[in-house]
């Protein structure tokens, strides 16, 4: 599995998923919906499973001597490890502007702060991304698009949910909103729940995904 | 013990069904996959790798490929028609990526095909000739110390200098290092060169299974002046030619007059043989 892994990061990593990584500086932006952060992730997830189709790397894997159910899961496991990155990388931006900004300049007016609770948001749309994309993906590894424009445009509307919610609930325009250092003890559930939804979603896509490829000629 | 053994391969797709393959490949011996376009070689070939989900079964060296899976793969060496893969990345990033999947990886033997065969690792694979991503396939399928190597239209796409010089290769290989090969290609004329045995497939069906020269001395090829000749002679896939008409005989040209009896190759036998196979087709579903 370590040798599958090392050759997804080796040969199928497109370029942008760095690129995408840097734009968790995003934070820094005033109004801005920081939960689109987490979209240019499950974009750099498309271009890479492009570049593998390109490639012709899952049917050269799948000469290589590894179990068919491994291909998938390890191309996952490098998603996972990317989508945590992003995770941790807005956790650390919206940690420092909390330090350095002024509270006026650090409140969020267009949606959720850059605090515990936009890694939390960030996380249920990641699982839900994962959910979405993968199965099918996996399904049909030459049918990228369909997959990905689904799940963008149930990624969109989760997006629109959680700042309709930002402007119409006092849980997340006041209790959730703002430093970490308020209302600390919410935050921290809905960072658990977040990373919970992620968890459990991204451990069924796996499980589906995994199921799917067994069924794919190549 | 042979190296490859192929039982009851089937796999049913809506146009075409690969039925019921079975077939060996026998330890130091080159095998040749033939059949026209479509007939099913490569869907044979992706079977045996498990790249499809065929039904039947598959052992190397006497190990069941579905139980034995990662030992089998390793004993395996895979060519397909040229290195299709990662055109945009260099012969050494896809060296750095493949050799940790074997234990047994030399890598000087590795370089040491890399100079035979002039190739510089720092080139992108779309750098490459067709000849070139060949022998860069073959070059990381022999650096693990494949005991099979199993070959779809490797040649297809070369010169005849390329081929001349890749059947060489293959040889050389069988003679010194004893691998087995199982060489799917419908350039027949790289065969009658380097094949033992012959594995003739139709239509998704195994039509002959057997030593190179004993499929060619099976049949003669026999040219007749007249249609009436043919058909008394009860030749197999008559067809119309040049100076009259052509067809196979088999066993029977013993006090055969007017004929002109000539040496079958293995492409006169695929013409003739698919020329019968369809004609019987038809005449089953007339």
């Amino acid at each position: 599995m370590l040798n599958l892994i090392k050759k997804e990061m080796r040969l199928c990593l497109h370029p942008t998923v760095f690129i995408f990584l840097s734009f968790a500086v995003l934070v820094f932006v005033p109004s801005y919906p920081y939960e689109v952060i987490f979209f240019f992730s499950c974009l750099s997830v498309f271009f890479s499973c492009m570049m593998t189709r390109e490639n012709g790397d899952i049917p050269f894997t799948c000469t290589l001597p590894v179990k068919k159910e491994q291909i998938p899961l390890a191309k996952m496991l490098v998603v996972f490890g990317l989508q945590c990155i992003i995770m941790l990388l807005v956790g650390i931006m919206g940690a420092i502007k909390g330090a350095i900004f002024p509270i006026e300049q650090y409140f969020n007016y267009s949606g959720i702060s850059a605090n515990l609770v936009l890694i939390g948001n960030g996380a249920i749309l990641l699982g839900i991304f994962n959910l979405g994309f993968f199965p099918c993906y996996f399904k049909k590894p030459d049918k990228i698009g369909v997959p990905f424009i689904i799940s963008a445009i149930v990624i969109f509307l989760l997006i629109s949910i959680f700042i309709v919610l930002r402007w119409v609930t006092p849980l997340y325009s006041t209790t959730l909103n703002g430093l970490n250092s308020e209302n600390t003890g919410a935050k921290l559930v809905a960072l658990v729940i977040g990373i919970a939804v992620y968890v459990v979603l991204s451990a069924v896509s796996c499980k589906l995904s995994m199921k799917h490829f067994q069924r794919v000629d190549l | 013990m042979n190296a490859l053994e192929v039982k009851e391969l089937k796999k049913v797709y809506p146009e075409f069904t690969l039925d019921k393959v079975s077939f060996c490949v026998k330890q130091g011996h080159i095998s040749g996959l033939i059949g026209r376009n479509g007939a099913g070689k490569s869907t044979t070939i992706k079977g045996i790798l498990r790249l499809i989900n065929a039904e039947g079964c598959v052992s190397v060296f006497g190990k069941d490929f579905l139980r034995e899976e990662m030992a089998v793969k390793q004993m395996i060496g895979y060519v397909g028609g040229g290195f299709r893969y990662y055109p945009m990345n260099t012969l050494a990033a896809i060296r750095k990526a493949y050799a940790p999947f074997y234990p047994t990886w030399n890598q000087s033997r590795y370089e040491k095909f890399l100079s035979q065969f002039e190739l510089i690792e720092s080139k992108k694979v779309k750098e490459l000739s067709e000849g070139m991503k060949v022998k860069f396939a073959l070059a990381l399928a022999l650096s693990h110390g494949a005991k099979l190597l199993i070959m779809d239209e490797p040649t297809s796409g070369l010169d005849p200098l390329s081929r001349e010089e890749f059947c060489d290769i293959i040889l050389q290989l069988v003679r010194e290092e004893g691998v087995s090969v199982l060489f799917s290609t419908h350039i027949t004329s790289d065969l009658m060169r380097i094949a033992d045995d012959i594995v003739y497939i139709s239509q998704g069906k195994i039509l002959a299974a057997c030593p190179l020269k004993e499929l060619l001395n099976k049949y003669k090829l026999a040219q007749f002046a007249t249609l009436e000749d043919a058909t008394a002679a009860k030749a197999i896939g008559v067809k119309s030619v040049k100076d009259g008409f052509e067809g196979l005989l088999c066993d029977n040209i013993k006090g055969l007059k007017n004929a002109t009896i000539i040496e079958a190759t293995i492409d006169s036998i695929m013409v003739h043989l698919e020329k019968a196979n369809k004609e019987g087709i038809y005449a089953k579903s007339n």
